[in-house]
């Protein structure tokens, strides 16, 4: 019974997570113990979904069985399957990391958030209702918020206020854009809806009104301004989890809805999103340089890469499915190698009290695993071989390349440059050997461990990469904006 | 026009308001006023189209929609209040502060 | 229709009062007035069930948020005061033209709509007879899509636990608790007893006419509140884990039926035999825990436990 092909994974990946907060909730003190086991069900579960999915195909499940368009269904598919598992990777790192970071008092509230916020993921990637996905969305938000508020003082509280104001703008343009497409149409399953659009003015003032609140949660330049702060004052392991998962969460659901829905629409609005990618590009990496402090440094770097999987979107049309793969392997390798960087930057912070960079001189004696967490993530956000970044980065530069569209290419090249620049202005400072003796915390072991492993995974993924893109074909995510 | 893309329309003219006043207002309370207001007109957008069934009943659907988002927009409402207080209370006033500075 | 164009212009000019006042307690009195007329529109748009959750939570509950977190901010920031920096004034101009330009192209695209498009009504009155109860509004946010409905008291839950968050890590104590008001008192005595009665009949209605869990949740909270302004405190001894208990009842009543009906790998599926008991038992859990948890919204410190950890 339990392995059977019937066993409900989807449901009990995001049940699981919700459950576990009302224990945390509930009982502080085994808090951690409920984090630990509940991520690693959660693994457990992804890989009895992925096994799912291989042997049956696509998932689809109409919750309290009504089926869409009076009830609401859950669905997955490949993609599905990657950012869960990527989710459930990341969010395992995570809740070891947090193992001893936050004091008494700050666990206690966090842990029960985290969970949530991992509900919330799970429910988002899963979910095939546009209505629906606002109340994860919003759920997401708010956990995203309260999280980050954790740290407490000036710029924390400052970074979360800016951050929810704009999520909730970000969730009301979405939600109007619901309300849209629901008296146009009727329904608010993504799939009915496919079938039904057309290109009536409710078509195009919805793809206004939820592509702009959508950007607007993903940080795509110039709708940034709220990211760096969030993501530079939150706690270390909330900076790492806002970086890699939440801003793809909400890029997840416009991805969603430009196969879906949108992609037939908007040509120039493509030239449009790749333009702003191009910009984000150029200017986040350009920033990171800029920045003296390490968290701020991590924070632009990935305003910088989010600018990369816009890039996509104009030369999609010509490009085909395995431009997507390679947008989508992008996110997943971004992901690991940034959550590892704001890790291993929150040791250096701990362990140094500062993340000065000039003087982080005495990182890589006392820190070693850190500082090499840094450095490979650092490999793969350049986009160096063998790393799983670079398998992202070289699919859309040779898209650009083979479509002649030399500045896009360029952009790419410029970015990978200033990547390193930043980067190896970090290193550069790590590796200075220094003499002074000043105090200093010690780093536990799963918290020097965590990022090193991340960063590890977000090289192992260049090898992975027939594999993964096999997965990722389950359901064909891609199929209708890659041909039209 | 009827009275359902009458209503809606002022839905879409509250929103608009609520919106210039989120831009515009530096002080938080206002922010968040804007934000409930805007809400309120989306809501009303929602629920005045639902009437166009042809029949004296509306599509009930749109209303269970909108209990759902006035539920969730209160819930933004008091942790957004909360942090705004807290807010305040660093920033000596109830105004997000400009400088990204980073104290360490 | 003149009525209604009368209405909507008073809607749109209180909307354009309550953000340009500059007095923020009258603005936030406008908000609840506000509120209050958008009830009435709900009424005129035959949606009782929502004029009954936009006068207990949207105008009033929020009322009662906006005006106590008001109180909380520093007194060296006049309400009446606009920032220091002047905003020059081709911003506001600027800003004005393209959000009329938004408008105007929403106003287009709402107005191109068919004159008739029925919704989902067709398939909910279809489907009512399955759904355990009369009132169609219940129907889908209990059953129908009663999994947003789950999501949606943790989204509440989670509220909560964010403004507990936020205070506990705050270091200044909480203001001295004001006397109890002896009018006040009498009140609480006469009232409470009535709005838990209220609360009843709203979740016990909610089956076949307007009102619900978050009707009568609100309404409950209102008991609560009006407790906790009268000086009331909850007892040290209940604080702890009795009152978080409390709090997650309803989610956790959500979350153990959807486990219960994953037995039969069918997620939230009602039996129809037992849907309108099931209804009626997750919304009395659920009332019982909206209408703790948006007065302990109301509150905001995390009362006192027994042992003093705060």
């Amino acid at each position: 019974m339990i392995l059977h092909s019937e066993t409900p994974w989807p449901a009990l990946l995001i049940l699981l997570p919700l459950a576990a907060a009302m224990l945390s909730f509930l009982f502080p003190r085994s808090a951690k113990f409920t984090g630990v086991v509940t991520a690693i069900i959660i693994a457990l579960a992804v890989v009895g979904f992925g096994w799912h999915l291989q042997s049956e195909g696509v998932y689809r499940h109409a919750v309290g069985g009504w089926g869409a368009p009076l009830g609401i269904d859950l669905y997955g598919d490949g993609l599905t399957l990657l950012m869960l598992a990527v989710t459930a990777l990341v969010g395992l790192a995570i809740t070891l990391y947090s193992l001893d970071y936050f004091n008494t008092e700050q666990a206690r509230w966090f842990w029960p958030l985290w969970l949530l916020l991992w509900a919330a993921l799970n429910a988002l990637f899963l979910s095939a209702d546009i209505f629906n996905l606002y109340i994860t969305l919003e759920l997401m938000g708010m956990a995203a918020v309260a999280l980050v508020a954790l740290k407490g003082g000036r710029d924390a509280l400052n970074g979360a206020m800016r951050y929810l104001l704009a999520t909730l703008l970000g969730s009301l343009a979405y939600l109007f854009g619901v309300v849209l497409l629901y008296h146009g149409y009727g329904t608010v399953d993504i799939a009915l809806l496919a079938e039904r659009i057309d290109h009536q003015p409710v078509a195009w003032a919805a793809l206004g009104l939820m592509g702009a609140g959508l950007l607007l949660k993903t940080a795509l330049f110039p709708l940034h301004f709220w990211l760096p702060a969030a993501h530079a004052s939150a706690p270390a392991p909330v900076s790492a989890l806002l970086s890699a998962l939440v801003v793809k969460a909400s890029f997840y659901i416009f991805l969603r809805l430009w196969f879906a829905l949108f992609a037939p629409l908007g040509g120039e609005v493509a030239w449009l999103l790749g333009l702003l990618g191009a910009l984000a590009i150029l200017w986040g990496s350009w920033q990171a340089l800029r920045q003296t402090r390490l968290k701020l440094l991590v924070a632009y770097s990935t305003v910088a890469q989010l600018g990369y999987l816009f890039v996509a979107f104009p030369l999609a049309a010509v490009a085909g499915v395995v431009l997507w793969h390679g947008v989508i392997y992008l996110l997943i390798s971004h992901a690991l190698a940034k959550a590892a960087m704001f890790m291993a930057a929150g040791n250096l912070l701990r362990f140094g009290g500062h993340d000065r960079i000039v003087d982080l001189n005495r990182s890589v004696q006392q820190l070693p695993l850190s500082t090499a967490a840094f450095a490979l993530a650092g490999v793969s956000i350049m986009g160096l071989p063998p790393s799983g970044g670079f398998i992202g980065k070289w699919l859309l530069l040779e898209a650009a390349l083979q479509q002649g569209q030399w500045a896009l290419a360029a952009v790419m090249i410029v970015g990978g440059l200033l990547a390193a620049a930043y980067i190896f202005k970090v290193l550069g400072y790590a590796f200075t050997p220094s003499t002074s003796r000043e105090e200093s915390i010690p780093i536990p072991a799963t918290m020097a461990w965590a990022p090193l492993l991340l960063a590890f995974a977000s090289i192992l993924l260049g090898f992975l990469a027939p594999a993964l893109f096999s997965l990722l074909d389950i359901g064909s995510p891609f199929e209708r904006g890659a041909g039209s | 026009m009827n009275s359902a893309i009458l209503y809606a329309l002022v839905g879409v003219g509250i929103f608009s308001l609520g919106l210039y006043a989120l831009i515009l207002h530096p002080h938080l309370l206002r922010k968040i006023l804007a934000i409930n207001v805007m809400g309120s007109g989306l809501f009303l957008v929602l629920i005045a189209l639902a009437k166009r069934t042809g029949e004296p009943l509306p599509d009930l659907v749109p209303q269970a929609m909108v209990i759902t988002g006035i539920v969730v927009a209160f819930s933004a409402t008091a942790l957004a209040l909360a942090l705004m207080v807290r807010v305040a209370k660093e920033n000596h006033r109830a105004e997000l502060s400009d400088d990204e500075s980073q104290q360490p | 229709m003149l009525f209604d164009a009368l209405l909507g212009l008073l809607l749109l000019g209180l909307a354009w009062l309550l953000l340009s006042c500059r007095d923020l307690f009258k603005a936030i009195v406008l908000f609840v007035a506000f509120g209050l007329l958008m009830a009435i529109v709900w009424v005129r748009l035959d949606a009782p069930d929502v004029a009954l959750a936009e006068v207990a939570i949207g105008a009033g509950l929020t009322g009662a948020l906006l005006m106590s977190a008001l109180a909380k901010l520093p007194v060296d920031n006049p309400p009446g005061r606009y920032s220091n920096e002047k905003t020059h004034w081709l911003l506001p101009l600027t800003l004005a033209l393209m959000l009329l330009l938004v408008a105007s192209g929403l106003g287009y695209a709402l107005w191109s709509l068919p004159v008739i498009a029925p919704g989902l009504s067709g398939e909910v009155a279809a489907n009512l007879e399955q759904s355990g109860v009369s009132n169609p509004v219940t129907a889908v946010l209990l059953n129908f899509r009663g999994y947003d409905t789950l999501l949606e008291i943790v989204v509440l839950l989670l509220a909560l636990l964010g403004v507990w968050s936020l205070n506990s890590l705050d270091a200044t104590p909480a203001t001295a608790e004001k006397p109890a008001n002896l009018v006040l008192d009498t009140l609480m005595r006469l009232l409470v007893p009535l709005l838990i009665l209220v609360a009843a009949y709203l979740l016990w209605a909610g089956a076949n006419s307007p009102g619900g869990a978050f009707q009568a949740g609100a309404v409950l909270a209102a008991a609560g509140v009006l407790l906790l302004l009268a000086g009331w405190r909850l007892p040290t001894a209940l604080a702890g884990l009795p009152l978080r208990l409390a709090l997650v009842a309803g989610p956790v009543a959500f979350i153990t039926l959807a486990a219960l009906t994953l037995l039969n790998a069918r997620l939230l599926e009602l039996p129809v035999e037992h849907a309108g008991m099931l209804i009626l038992l997750l919304e009395t859990f659920a009332m019982f825990s909206i209408g703790v948890t948006l007065a302990a919204l109301f509150l905001g410190q995390r009362p006192q436990e027994r042992g003093g950890s705060a």
